[in-house]
């Protein structure tokens, strides 16, 4: 049969659109495997949709989209993802520095010690923190209850700096920067707005709170974990995308470290974050703690607090933690 | 139908129903005679009190503003020694104002026993220790065990026990709540010491961290009694999970014959460590304590220690730099001798955390390390003997 070129063009272009359709729906299939949170949470539905419909080779020819939904996700997590977002995370190892120390001998073979130690690092921030990115994400305005909780829970002064450094880079960066730009009153979802006023709420009490105040009085800190989870939701990521760029963060802020302490060369730093042994130790830590309560969050790897307590006893330091 | 009368309660009855519950409030009668007023517990459960044998000083104790009550020892023991699968173990313990109390396990470590569902090891294991054989299904639960104390202000609670030890596949939570009055400032606030630690089995069995899951919270809030508001103070929870639990159903059937034939294997020589050691990869829960046969956690807190705290502390922060380099040509010989807290296999860290807590984290290759390591500190600093007596360094 003879089809004219406008037909034939007609077909292959649904064809195209059925294969995007197929894996989108594939993708949603790999997405619904993860035990659901709890049900009052509706925004389950798109995470890793996104990047696979942009760099889709069928999609090329398709009609551009121009929904504003996705994009704007999109392009919020390519800002959180971005290793120029000032948060000073250059300036943290999270305890590989002083874990070097203590692997002397080790270091002969260090590429397969670099490697137990960023595995446990992964399953602990997993353990400790990811909890507390949930939970933030899931109900933004018990920010302040998480912020304490999770200061009462970091056992040691070195991960506590670490923590509310970039807690308060991150508060920064969302009122100099963002807010300007999603705090907008449109937004769809109701959770958003309530995520940029728990910001505001938030970071009025931690200026009204002086710094040297008394010990045993407990004012606001601004820890890490829940903030990202308050701002991910401000900003209209998802989820999975919340949690997702927060352990990846997390990875390539080791792995950036270990290239400065010349554990490894920059190309084999990439090569370890490309990996899909990478993704799917990401993958399974955070389908691990994805029902895990704050209170039920806890320290998975004891002999990493022990390291990172002990960076403060290091003859010379290039990290803060 | 009629319904039956309200029974007349026996005046001989327990006021506890459930197995494994025990309350305790320790109250200060005048003029100054520390008195349990409560005293229940129930099978498995066994708490015993000690007549305080120790008469603190004024002039020995730090707060000299008031003479301190004289310090009750409770013993808390559990039929076996141990726990076995599906024991919940609950205490509750009530510190009135200005009292103290020790607390210590004089039947040495916590056993916990395994969980293993049809495993004939674990049947004979258990019937030395306890008359009653729990039911089957009883077999796959986990062993749990909480502890909950309210410290009134000027009260003080001292409680250093022996390690848990979790025997191979076995499976044990442990909650420990303290309450302190959060409305009581300076020299008035309520103080604590509590130790949690836990080893990786019995090693002349050649057991390493070989225990299903270990979890352990210990929680310090404090709550303000007029208010009745409540704020998280100190959270301090450790989880040694060997995550096998974590697979679905199919893998978990596949690992589980693994394990049975594994163990039916070597089950005639259980007494001897397995060989090959070296090249059988590490579980999980051993590589996340590596190189530690034993990790813990000390927390303190209060007027009472406070002068522990700030020696800890000292110690910690006068510890030998890790990586330095003596550029001096003399360097042999100048070399101090290594002290107390340096000494041996020990790794540690503390921390003045938040509210005046000082938390000290700890790891070392076996029970033995560790327990001479605390004990040497604690007896040298001397302050736990002047306020409590040697008693209650009973487990160190």
């Amino acid at each position: 049969m003879l089809l004219d070129n406008s037909q034939s063009q007609h077909l292959q272009s649904e064809i195209a659109q059925l294969e995007a359709r197929l894996l989108e729906l594939r993708a949603q299939l790999d997405i619904s495997q993860y035990p659901s949170p709890p049900a009052s949470h509706p925004d389950q539905k798109t995470a890793w949709t996104i990047p696979s419909d942009i760099y889709k080779h069928e999609n090329i020819h398709n009609n551009f989209h121009s929904g504003s939904g996705p994009s704007s996700s999109l392009h919020a997590l390519l800002l959180l993802s971005d290793s120029a977002l000032p948060l000073g995370s250059f300036a943290y190892s999270s305890g590989l520095e002083s874990y070097l120390a203590h692997h002397k001998p080790l270091r002969a073979n260090p590429i397969t010690s670099f490697h137990r130690f960023l595995k446990l690092s992964i399953a602990s921030i997993a353990s400790t923190s990811l909890p507390y990115v949930l939970a933030g994400y899931r109900e933004p305005d018990t920010l302040e209850t998480l912020d304490n909780d999770l200061d009462a829970s970091t056992p040691c002064i070195v991960a506590q700096r670490a923590s509310i450094a970039q807690g308060r880079a991150l508060i920064g960066v969302w009122e100099r920067a963002f807010r300007m730009s999603f705090a907008t009153p449109a937004a769809t979802d109701t959770g958003a707005e309530v995520a940029v006023t728990a910001m505001d709420d938030f970071s009025d009490a931690l200026k009204s709170c002086s710094d040297e105040d008394n010990e045993y009085d407990l004012g606001p800190k601004g820890h890490f974990a829940p903030l990202w989870g308050v701002v991910c939701r401000a900003m209209g990521l998802d989820l999975h995308q919340a949690a997702y760029i927060f352990v990846l963060n997390h990875a390539k802020a080791v792995l950036s470290a270990a290239v400065r302490a010349s554990v490894m060369g920059p190309y084999q730093a990439q090569n370890i974050l490309a990996s899909q042994t990478l993704q799917d130790t990401i993958m399974k830590r955070i389908q691990r703690e994805w029902n895990t309560e704050v209170e039920q969050a806890g320290q998975v790897v004891p002999a990493l607090d022990l390291w990172v307590g002990r960076h403060e006893l290091l003859y010379s330091r290039i990290f803060n933690s | 139908m009629r319904q039956p009368a309200m029974p007349i309660r026996s005046p001989f009855e327990s006021s506890i129903a459930k197995p494994g519950q025990g309350t305790v409030v320790l109250s200060l009668l005048p003029p100054n005679n520390p008195t349990l007023t409560t005293l229940t517990y129930k099978y498995p459960l066994k708490l015993v009190p000690r007549a305080p044998g120790f008469i603190p000083t004024p002039e020995s104790s730090a707060l000299s503003s008031s003479c301190p009550s004289r310090p009750v020892h409770l013993y808390l023991l559990t039929y076996g020694g141990g726990l076995l699968p599906g024991d919940h173990i609950e205490v509750s313990i009530k510190l009135e104002p200005r009292t103290r109390m020790v607390v210590t396990t004089p039947q040495g470590s916590t056993k916990i026993f395994k969980t293993e569902p049809g495993n004939a090891n674990g049947i004979k294991l258990i019937k030395g220790h306890r008359k009653q054989m729990p039911a089957n299904q009883h077999l796959a639960d986990m062993s749990q065990q909480s502890l909950d104390v309210r410290i009134g202000r000027q009260a003080a609670l001292c409680y250093l026990p022996d390690p848990s030890v979790p025997f191979k596949n076995s499976r044990y939570a442990q909650v420990q709540t303290f309450t302190v009055d959060a409305a009581a400032k300076g020299d008035e606030r309520s103080s604590l010491c509590v130790l949690d630690w836990v080893t990786q089995g019995r090693t002349s069995r050649g057991e390493n961290w070989n225990f299903r899951f270990w979890r352990g919270r210990n929680e310090v809030w404090a709550t303000d009694e007029k208010t009745g508001k409540s704020r998280l103070l100190l959270r301090d929870s450790v989880i040694l999970d060997d995550e096998t639990e974590d697979l679905d159903i199919s893998d978990e059937d596949s690992d589980e014959e693994a394990g049975e034939s594994g163990l039916n294997s070597h089950s005639g020589r259980a007494d001897t460590p397995p060989p090959q050691a070296g090249l059988v990869p590490l579980n999980v829960i051993q590589e996340r304590t590596r190189p530690h046969g034993v990790v813990g956690t000390l927390i303190l807190s209060g007027p009472v220690f406070d002068s522990l705290g700030t020696y800890l502390m000292h110690q910690f922060n006068s510890q030998p730099r890790i990586g330095s380099r003596n550029w001096a040509s003399s360097a042999p010989s100048t070399a101090p001798e290594p002290s107390l807290s340096t000494k041996g296999d020990v790794t540690w860290t503390a921390a003045r955390v938040r509210a005046g807590f000082v938390l000290v984290k700890f790891g070392a290759k076996d029970f033995e390390t560790a327990k001479d390591w605390l004990g040497g500190l604690l007896r040298e600093e001397g302050s736990i003997i002047r306020e409590f007596g040697e008693e209650a360094l009973f487990c160190l």
